[in-house]
């Protein structure tokens, strides 16, 4: 009876803060929920579909409790590639049951804290919209039993972190921050990509649960497995914020607080190391990967504390605080320690969005001024510049990859504009109709339209035109000037001796001479 | 002769553009209604074929044809057919002519000539995928542009002559390599039939030098079409141009044709095909580089797309170039999925032109408050555009990693660049259209109208359904692309 169940249980949980989602924005194109009359109908829809996500959760834990842990549930078919099939499945072993149920349980707090925080707010719907969203995302990434629907909840939460972090959009920071933050992102899904190309190619499978056992039975090289880690790996890491990724996530601290909490404090930057845990029968074949693993954890730590001591505001100063702990996690994970770093990723959740949570009233709270970064730091200025700096990761990757990229799209412009464009003959880009000011000046008639009759444009367009010029040069010299031109004076001339000829030819005598010539010749 | 609802189905817009012709000017409205009427039936009937009707997926071979001979002496005959490639981009065309008649509510000028040619230009784009002869095809691709010179010539923007001019002399020079090559591969077949089935024999009767410079005239034909790299210059203008009720057609299924056509011609030249696959390869690889740097450097919003859909086509090319099973579906899926998403991109962009007159992405700001419908539509298309899963790029990029690591193993890595590339002027374009501080001229700009939502909504459910549930397009599109392979293994 329980196990019939089971498919629409599993299918449910991240399923209902969609709806919600769905529901709200519906209202929203419709009209329905617009304005603070609408704020009480969406709070109710968001609480509600993540209140039911953490019961049906809460029934699994108690299954699983009593030694009926679902495991892996298969509702269905997603798709097929060759003999490969993707099932839409799910999960539900310890490690998902422990992280679905705090997931479901912060998410709950923190929706529930929103609805006073974001009273009457311009964006109120907007917010649980994408708040639900966000729900919905981090439930997948955690219950989803293959990579492939991890990889759909990793992007959703991708999304929903970017629609937050630019939440107070008539902000330009607000904006470039959340652009800046996605494309990062962007990154390490390039690699989850590619991860899962390599686990269909080479192991068959993208379900989290065979993983392990076709590893084992099909004696997979190392390298081939070190590379789907890698992939995996790269995805973590971008979003965790460790290094070389880390600069990201304080800029990402635009949006309002509770998602800051969420986001950043407490779910979303847990789920790369959530993905290593995942990966913890592949890692422990590849020692290299875990010591690598080691040394990021490490470098994070050490590169987040020093930044932390030097802040002045208390959202980046918890943030460098999160990312030494999340640093650390890596760190037990390279060291094998799996269930230490899991338990401390749960501690470290709920007390990070407790005090994210409590931030803003911080001032209050707290009587003293804050504590001045500690002397020994103060006495090297060099640590101290590149810690207030942010060790210039920013600067980094701007050098690395958005000037390179520039010059090359710069490049492509050019050859577009230079070669492609005259070869074809279309108008140059510049002078182009297509802004407001032009608008204005062609309508004040400031724009001529310059003589376009018999004008070649392009490599064709030019030998045509030439072509062109060249008959015309003969027709007005030889043919067309009234007065005859030079084809009939020559036509004129030529008729009056042939005129001649035939005059004098008419005559006898010639007659006669032609005839005797003729004869003589014969002969 | 077999059974004439295919014929049906082709006719089914020219009567609407017949209709139209004949119905007097004084009531310009009941041109409007009647093009709607007439492109809903072509979409249901299309539908319904597939569903209930006489259409139906086969294992092998046609799953549908009508034939009667034309003309004996010359070969030709009057043959309409459709497989696992084709139906999918019927279905498509139907779906985005109904979308652009009901995205051209602001053409109040001429509408009788306007809802006739664009009813036309329907009934040639399906006579396009559903010819299974080489004259046919030809006929109906040179057809397609006559409706298409006048609705840019005529509707289109300030540059409107040069744009057509430029578009039509271009595709016409593309088509004169296409005819040459056609007319020598006739040559060479004994059948003295213009029918694909007898022309790919043919083929395989040639020697393979031969075989590698008839592919070359095709693929200049359909590369120009679809657009290949060095081939692609009439697209931004002509897109840039049309009006948006066009560019939808032109980016939605014009380049599809291209596309769909050099999928013919590997299935016909399947030896010249693999001859090529580095190149088709390199030149792949160009275009989704190329254009999607082009498209990050854009102000203007449409040339912005029209560039993307270089780089979005190059993943077609590579897809064809793989030459093998993934590598066919990315490119099927891939066609459809940009359908839909420049479709609705071309028609929203569009719109809100009409409303602020301004193309320029930095004239734009702040229209996440005054249009949020516009906003909510917009970002969907946009995020689809750069293949995120939960929408149908999704799918196809999937697929063309898999082929493409199959037939080049590491070089298919570029690709993942080409898809980073489109993160950046994907949301870069959502920054600068909905956020920054409230600008006066963006003030009262109008939200769309119920008729244009509906257009959007479907455009942009079909988008996230194709995504989230592959299996039934899948299933349309494997037997044709197995069989499709078989031919190619055996050749």
């Amino acid at each position: 009876m329980v196990e019939s169940l089971h498919p629409w249980i599993a299918l449910l949980i991240p399923t209902l803060p969609l709806l919600a989602a769905a529901w709200i924005a519906v209202g929203y194109l419709f009209g329905w929920n617009r304005g603070e009359t609408g704020e009480r109908e969406t709070a109710w829809v968001a609480l509600g579909a993540i209140s039911l996500s953490l019961l049906l959760l809460l029934v699994l834990d108690g299954l699983a409790l009593s030694g009926n842990a679902p495991g892996q549930i298969i509702v269905g078919d997603w798709l097929t590639i060759g003999s490969i099939q993707i099932h839409l499945s799910f999960l539900f072993d310890r490690l998902v049951l422990v992280m679905a149920t705090l997931v479901a349980f912060i998410s709950l707090l923190v929706t529930r804290f929103s609805v006073n925080y974001l009273h009457r707010e311009a964006g109120f719907q907007r917010f649980f919209l994408v708040l639900s969203l966000f729900n919905a995302a981090m439930l997948l990434i955690v219950t989803a039993g293959s990579a492939v629907f991890t990889f759909f909840g990793w992007e959703l939460a991708g999304v929903s972190s970017y629609l937050l972090i630019g939440y107070a959009w008539h902000r330009n920071t607000a904006t470039a921050n959340a652009t800046r933050a996605f494309v990062t992102n962007r990154i390490g899904d390039a690699g989850f990509v590619l991860a899962l190309v390599f686990s269909l190619i080479w192991l068959g499978s993208v379900e989290w649960s065979e993983i392990p056992t076709v590893v084992n039975d099909k004696a997979i090289p190392t390298l081939e497995i070190g590379l789907i880690i890698g992939g995996f790996l790269l995805a973590a890491l971008a979003k965790s914020a460790q290094l070389p990724f880390s600069s990201w996530v304080t800029r990402a601290l635009e949006g309002p607080t509770p998602s800051s909490t969420i986001f950043y404090g407490a779910l979303m930057i847990h789920a790369g190391v959530y993905l290593m845990l995942r990966m913890e029968p592949l890692l422990t074949m590849v020692p290299a990967l875990m010591i690598m693993l080691l040394m990021i954890g490490l470098l994070t730590s050490l590169y987040a504390w020093l930044a932390g001591l030097v802040q002045s505001d208390i959202k980046t100063s918890l943030m460098f605080a999160t990312l030494t702990q999340v640093g650390l996690m890596l760190v037990w994970i390279g060291l094998g320690w799996f269930d230490l770093a899991l338990l401390h990723l749960v501690v470290h959740a709920i007390w990070r969005s407790w005090q994210f949570l409590s931030s803003p009233s911080y001032m209050q709270q707290v009587q003293q001024p804050a504590k001045p970064a500690p002397a020994w730091l103060r006495k090297h200025p060099r640590l101290y510049t590149a810690a207030m700096q942010r060790f210039w990761l920013d600067d980094l990757s701007d050098w690395l990859l958005v000037k390179p990229t520039r010059a090359l799209a710069h490049e492509a412009q050019l050859f577009d504009e230079q070669v492609v464009d005259r070869l074809i003959g279309i108008p140059s880009h510049a002078n182009m109709l297509s802004t407001l000011s032009r608008l204005e000046a062609s309508k004040q008639g400031l724009f001529t339209v310059a003589n376009e009759v018999g004008k070649g444009r392009g490599l064709f367009g030019f030998i045509f035109e030439w072509l062109a010029e060249a008959m015309q040069w003969l027709e007005d010299r030889l043919v067309l000037p009234s007065d005859g031109g030079a084809l009939m004076k020559l036509v004129n001339y030529l008729g009056r001796h042939l005129e001649k000829i035939d005059h004098l030819l008419a005559q006898p005598r010639y007659l006669l001479l032609i005839i005797m010539a003729t004869i003589m010749v014969v002969l | 002769m077999g059974s004439s609802s295919l014929l049906f189905l082709l006719l089914l817009p020219l009567s609407g553009a017949i209709l139209i012709a004949l119905l007097p000017a004084r009531y310009p409205r009941l041109f409007r209604y009647t093009a709607i009427v007439f492109t809903t039936l072509t979409l249901v009937y299309a539908t319904w074929l597939l569903l209930w009707g006489d259409v139906t997926p086969t294992e092998t071979g046609l799953w549908q044809s009508y034939f009667h001979t034309w003309h004996s002496r010359l070969g030709t005959s009057f043959s309409l057919g459709v497989d696992g490639f084709s139906y999918p981009l019927i279905l498509l065309a139907a779906l985005l002519c109904w979308a652009a008649i009901l995205a051209s509510a602001s053409i109040t000028r001429q509408t009788k000539g306007y809802y006739l040619l664009m009813l036309l230009l329907e009934t040639a784009m399906l006579g396009v995928f559903m010819a299974q002869d080489w004259a046919l095809f030809y006929v109906f691709w040179e057809l397609t542009l006559i409706p298409l010179f006048f609705l840019i010539d005529r509707w289109g923007g300030k540059q409107r002559q040069s744009a057509s001019l430029n578009f039509v002399l271009y595709t016409m020079g593309g088509s004169m390599f296409m005819l040459l090559s056609l007319l020598v591969l006739f040559d060479a077949t004994p059948g003295h039939s213009f029918s694909f089935a007898n022309m790919a024999e043919g083929a395989r009767l040639l020697d393979s030098g031969q075989q590698i410079l008839i592919f070359l005239g095709l693929l200049i034909g359909f590369g120009v079409k679809m657009p290949i790299f060095p081939l692609h210059g009439w697209l931004p203008i002509a897109h840039v141009e049309a009006p948006s009720s066009v560019s939808i057609l032109l980016s939605g299924i014009l380049l599809k044709m291209g596309s769909y056509g050099l999928i013919r011609v590997t299935g016909m030249l399947p030896h010249a095909a693999q001859a090529m696959q580095t190149i088709l390869l390199a030149l792949a690889l160009i275009g989704i580089i190329y254009g999607g740097l082009l498209a990050w450097r854009q102000t203007d919003l449409k040339k912005m797309i029209a560039y993307s859909s270089v780089s979005h086509m190059g993943v077609v090319l590579l897809g064809i170039a793989a030459l093998n099973v993934n590598g066919m579906i990315a490119a099927v899926y891939q066609m459809v999925a940009h359908g839909l998403v420049a479709g609705a991109l071309f028609m929203l962009i569009g719109l809100l032109y009409e409303r602020t007159h301004t193309r320029d992405v930095n004239d734009y700001g702040s229209l996440l408050q005054t249009t949020p419908r516009f906003a909510f539509f917009i970002i969907i298309a946009l995020i689809a555009t750069v293949g995120f899963p939960g929408t149908a790029g999704f799918i196809a990029e999937l697929h063309a990693l898999l082929g493409g690591f199959e037939a080049w193993g590491w070089v298919i890595m570029i690709l993942s660049l080409g898809i980073l590339i489109s993160v950046a002027y994907g949301i870069r374009t959502v920054k600068y259209l909905f956020t920054g501080p409230t600008k006066s001229a963006m003030a009262d700009v109008k939200d769309l109208r119920p008729q244009e939502m509906l257009a959007a909504a479907i455009l942009t459910a079909g988008i996230i359904i194709l995504g989230f549930y592959p299996a039934p397009l899948l299933q349309l599109i494997n037997p044709t692309i197995y069989e499709f392979q078989r031919l190619l293994l055996g050749a």
